[in-house]
């Protein structure tokens, strides 16, 4: 079972959580220019780094950062949204087997 | 002037079940199920009871700890735990500043705070309040949270004070344990949509189990 660390609630099952999308600083809409703006909202950096991301504990309606690595899957850290980051206390991926020819 | 009598929000679950319905705290409950002796029976093996009727009362904000303490309330000091904060009344807080107020089946605390005026009370915002409640007891009773449940929820696991927000039977609800006249049981609050949903599973298992419905008379005789 793939674990997630809500800082409000521990750690708990990933089926107790949504995803929310990459979390990205918003530029100040009265002094960006339009280039700035329009790269805010359409364009999505896809490449595998480590994203922070917002996810959402259901049962106890809990927004949160993740910061997680796309590539491996690994969530280093998981904090309040203006709170300093802990470590996060995820299980890591489960190393896929390897394919018999 | 008559005045309104509330249905329980499981009773939609339970219309093919024989039980004797009566009124408690204005909500129309269970009162017992198959009679008196086998309900003491399965209570001592896996008892669920229907306890939405309790009053409850929902509180949140900055300024919510303080207004309950000025109500006579204790309050918890940590997240996510639970006291008892005025005889026969729990109260949990539910994160950094929200609060579930329920009275137990002889509490009335609850009845004091309907005096909380938003116009009067800045920083405290009630919390219109509507779950499903329920009584779980019995030796059976952590055979079932496991088949329900994927948190661990024995005692060495779960501290006595603790509320658990957590995922039973698939749906999000709010858990903990507390003595109940030496019996150790364990409460389980679900959003009141899913309330008939949350019996039907937890009696299913119950049964399964070799327990069963247990009234509200028979809880608290």
């Amino acid at each position: 079972m793939k674990l997630l660390n809500c800082p409000m609630n521990g750690v708990r099952p990933l089926s107790e959580f949504l995803f929310g999308g990459e979390f990205r600083e918003m530029p100040n809409p009265d002094t960006s220019g339009d280039l700035e703006w329009a790269s805010y909202v359409h364009y999505r950096n896809n490449a595998p780094c480590i994203k922070k991301e917002w996810w959402y504990h259901s049962p106890s309606g809990t927004w949160f950062i993740a910061e997680r690595n796309t590539l491996s899957d690994e969530v280093l850290a998981t904090y309040l949204y203006g709170k300093a980051p802990v470590a996060a206390k995820t299980t890591k991926p489960r190393a896929k087997k390897e394919q018999s020819a | 002037m008559t005045a309104l009598i509330k249905t329980t929000p499981v009773a939609y679950a339970q219309h093919e079940q024989k039980q004797t319905m009566g009124v408690h705290n204005g909500m129309e409950v269970a009162l017992s199920f198959e009679g008196a002796a086998k309900e003491k029976a399965h209570k001592q093996v896996l008892g669920v009871t229907d306890v939405g009727c309790f009053a409850k009362f929902g509180i949140k904000g900055p300024k919510a700890a303080e207004w309950l303490a000025q109500q006579g309330l204790k309050t918890p000091d940590e997240i996510n735990s639970w006291v008892e904060g005025a005889p026969g009344t729990l109260v949990l807080r539910l994160g950094g500043s929200e609060f579930l107020v329920e009275d137990q089946f002889k509490g009335n605390a609850c009845a004091g705070l309907t005096s909380f005026n938003q116009a009067n009370t800045a920083g405290a915002y009630q919390v219109a309040r509507a779950d499903a409640a329920f009584i779980l007891s019995g030796s059976q009773a952590l055979n079932l949270l496991s088949e329900l449940c994927v948190m661990d929820l024995r005692d060495k696991a779960l501290a006595s004070e603790a509320v658990v927000m957590t995922q039973v039977a698939g749906i999000s609800a709010t858990f903990l344990r507390e003595s109940l006249a030496g019996e150790q049981v364990y409460r389980v609050w679900c959003d009141v949509s899913y309330g008939p949903y949350m019996w039907e599973m937890l009696l299913e298992v119950a049964q399964e189990l070799g327990g069963g419905a247990v009234g509200l008379t028979a809880r608290f005789q």
